[in-house]
């Protein structure tokens, strides 16, 4: 592709990428802000219960409150301070959570948990999920397809929260092989021992696992899919006539073939990990922002709740930006295309 | 797409596109047989539950002993509220099944209307119309369902309407895709130089062989709104007045049946969801393969 082409291509690109984020982030924000609900006069009435202090002069309080939260005047100022405060100071504004930590504290202190267990996990599913899946299309017809494919199939249908549900249910209450929740022990002491470190794996175990045993089916499935389709191409025929050596073939030929369109499904899937799974947070109370989420949401912390969002909207369409500029750069078939 | 290419009445083309696909499909015989089965299920639960409880209502407390092991009169046992396992799982059956269907089909409606204005006003209005697709379909939304189910008062159309605004993108992505491939057949060309305006065409040429793609799209969006409404009934919320499985679930849960060892009340629930699920999907598969040649070459089932 000629150099000006692929900048225009690139340009393209981002500029779909800006919008994009735009639009979903204003969708977002106004359906928030639909919900009804008062989370100062809540927070300011929280208060006065638990100090059992009566405040005076309520009004002007929440008034004040309103101001700090970014919750006064109408919607479309509360919509342009918020934004202008997010993008260009990089700001999520304070927790009612945890007044007044900033929400990007709150979410920074979650995120390497998430990051850790969820990432981890993905990237495992997709590396047993790709070789399944092409050993799987590789001996097509035959009985370990059909078997292993159902299996796939069949599993593939089942929630990924009751997966979840069904492992606590057997390695933590019926067999006591994991604890069924938190992060690591409470008796062990956080940093870098050995002790804390088998603690978290052990912990970190039955939330991967579930992760993996949802993601495994839906790899196998897409890439069993691609394989019997690049078998089908006369260029590996051609190959195959030719005399080229079966593991060759599948490294070479097929392999290859394969990890450029899974490679995109990763990139989507890392970012959708984020949304599509913080239930398996929940379930065993794994301080990821799952399930910040989770105890976000029944004091409407806007604020919280938004940034998590934020985040994730910004990882799905970012991976999807890399993949969409790399992508021209790897596969010669889409540089003449633009 | 030959199949697709039927004379004869609206009707008399559905049924004969629907044997077409029965005959020629296992995975669909398969999964519409455990279809039937749902439906049966949720549509004579309240004559199954009167049958077995002799007129009481499933989900009233206390009617028997609570926690009662298995038996021939409680086949599933008693839950922890005193009322027959079975019979109110099979009434959260239905009302999975009931806002599944409702939000699935309004989410059709979203779906259907954004693609043909899409599809058929193509230019400016195909781009800001796709630019709003791709934009939801990456907005994290089980937690602003979350949000509203925690704040409003849902009723069975208001939980459905919230479920359905999430769920219509990957439908309307997949029928407008459809139109666009349609649009360039030479039949459509045909009747646009026997001089019908593009309003007859979409609805004489194009609507009816998107048929099974609706279909496909409406059953992808019950699942998914199902998935949905089960995630946010699990961790609690939604209508109390709808006991919906995630419901079930919620309420094993939360009174720590699990620890204690009653199973079913896990399980029971969740083997439904998943039938549910299985036999939604392999209609879809099987519908898919029928009218998607190239997906059966790459499936190769």
């Amino acid at each position: 592709m000629e150099k000006a082409q692929l900048l225009r291509y690139i340009a393209k690109r981002a500029l779909i990428y800006v919008i994009t984020m735009l639009v979903a982030f204003s969708v977002l924000f106004f359906f928030l802000r639909l919900i009804p609900g008062d989370p100062v006069s809540r927070f300011v009435r929280d208060i006065e219960v638990r100090y059992s202090y009566r405040i005076e002069n309520t009004q002007e309080i929440i008034d004040a409150y309103k101001e700090r939260f970014g919750l006064n005047g109408d919607l479309l100022t509360q919509y342009i301070s918020y934004m202008r405060r997010v993008f260009l100071e990089f700001d999520f504004g304070p927790s009612f959570l945890n007044f007044p930590t900033p929400a990007q504290n709150l979410i920074w202190r979650r995120l390497p948990w998430s990051i850790g267990f969820l990432g981890v996990a993905t990237l495992m599913a997709w590396v047993i999920g790709i070789a399944a899946g092409t050993l799987v299309g590789w001996k097509r017809g035959t009985k370990l397809d059909s078997a292993l494919f159902s299996l796939a199939l069949c599993m593939s249908q089942i929630p990924y929260y009751l997966v979840a549900l069904l492992l606590v249910l057997v390695f933590a209450y019926v067999l006591g092989t994991f604890p069924p929740r938190w992060a690591f022990s409470p008796t062990v002491t956080p940093g870098l021992n050995l002790e804390f470190i088998a603690s978290v794996l052990k912990h970190a175990t039955l939330p991967a696992l579930s992760l993996i045993l949802v993601q495994v089916p839906s790899w196998v499935i897409s890439t069993r899919a691609l394989t019997i389709s690049i078998l089908g191409e006369d260029y590996l025929l051609y190959a195959q006539a030719k005399g080229v050596k079966k593991v060759r073939l599948l490294n070479r030929y097929v392999l290859r073939n394969i990890l450029l369109p899974q490679l995109t499904g990763l990139a989507m899937s890392l970012g959708f990990v984020m949304n599509g799974f913080f239930l398996i947070e929940w379930i065993f109370s794994y301080p990821g922002i799952g399930t910040l989420l989770v105890q976000a949401i029944p004091v409407l912390d806007y604020n919280t709740i938004q940034g998590i969002a934020l985040i994730s909207i910004f990882t799905v369409l970012s991976a999807n930006l890399i993949i969409d500029v790399l992508y021209p750069l790897v596969d010669p078939r889409i540089r003449t295309g633009g | 797409m030959s199949q697709t290419f039927k004379k004869g009445t609206f009707l008399s083309r559905l049924r004969s596109e629907f044997l077409t696909v029965l005959k020629s499909s296992p995975v669909f015989r398969v999964g519409f047989v455990l279809l039937i089965i749902v439906f049966f299920l949720a549509i004579f639960e309240p004559a199954i539950n009167d049958f077995r409880l002799d007129g009481h209502p499933s989900t009233k407390f206390g009617v028997y002993e609570k926690l009662l092991p298995f038996s021939a009169e409680h086949p599933f046992g008693t839950d922890h509220f005193g009322r027959d396992t079975l019979a109110i799982q099979i009434t959260g059956l239905k009302f999975s099944l009931m806002i599944g269907l409702t939000a699935g089909g309004m989410a059709t409606l979203i779906a259907v209307f954004m693609a043909v204005v899409a599809g058929f006003v193509g230019g400016k209005v195909d781009a800001i119309l796709n630019a709003m697709t791709n934009a939801v379909l990456v907005i994290p939304t089980l937690p602003i369902l979350i949000a509203m189910a925690a704040y409003m008062r849902m009723n069975l159309w208001l939980i459905s309407l919230t479920l359905a605004i999430f769920s219509w993108p990957w439908a309307a992505r997949t029928i407008r895709a459809q139109i666009l491939s349609l649009k360039e057949m030479g039949y459509v060309e045909l009747a646009e130089m026997t001089g019908l305006n593009k309003f007859e065409i979409m609805f004489t040429e194009i609507l009816p062989n998107l048929i099974p793609f609706i279909g496909v799209g409406f059953s992808m969006a019950t699942i998914g709104a199902i998935l949905a409404e089960t995630g946010l009934r699990v961790i609690g919320l939604g209508p109390a007045e709808l006991p919906s499985l995630g419901m079930l679930l919620n309420w094993a849960m939360t009174f720590g049946v699990m620890a204690q060892g009653y199973h079913i009340l896990v399980i029971g629930p969740a083997a439904f969801l998943v039938l549910i699920f299985i036999s939604f999907n392999l209609v879809n598969t099987g519908v898919e393969e029928i009218f998607n040649p190239r997906l059966k070459k790459i499936t190769g089932i």
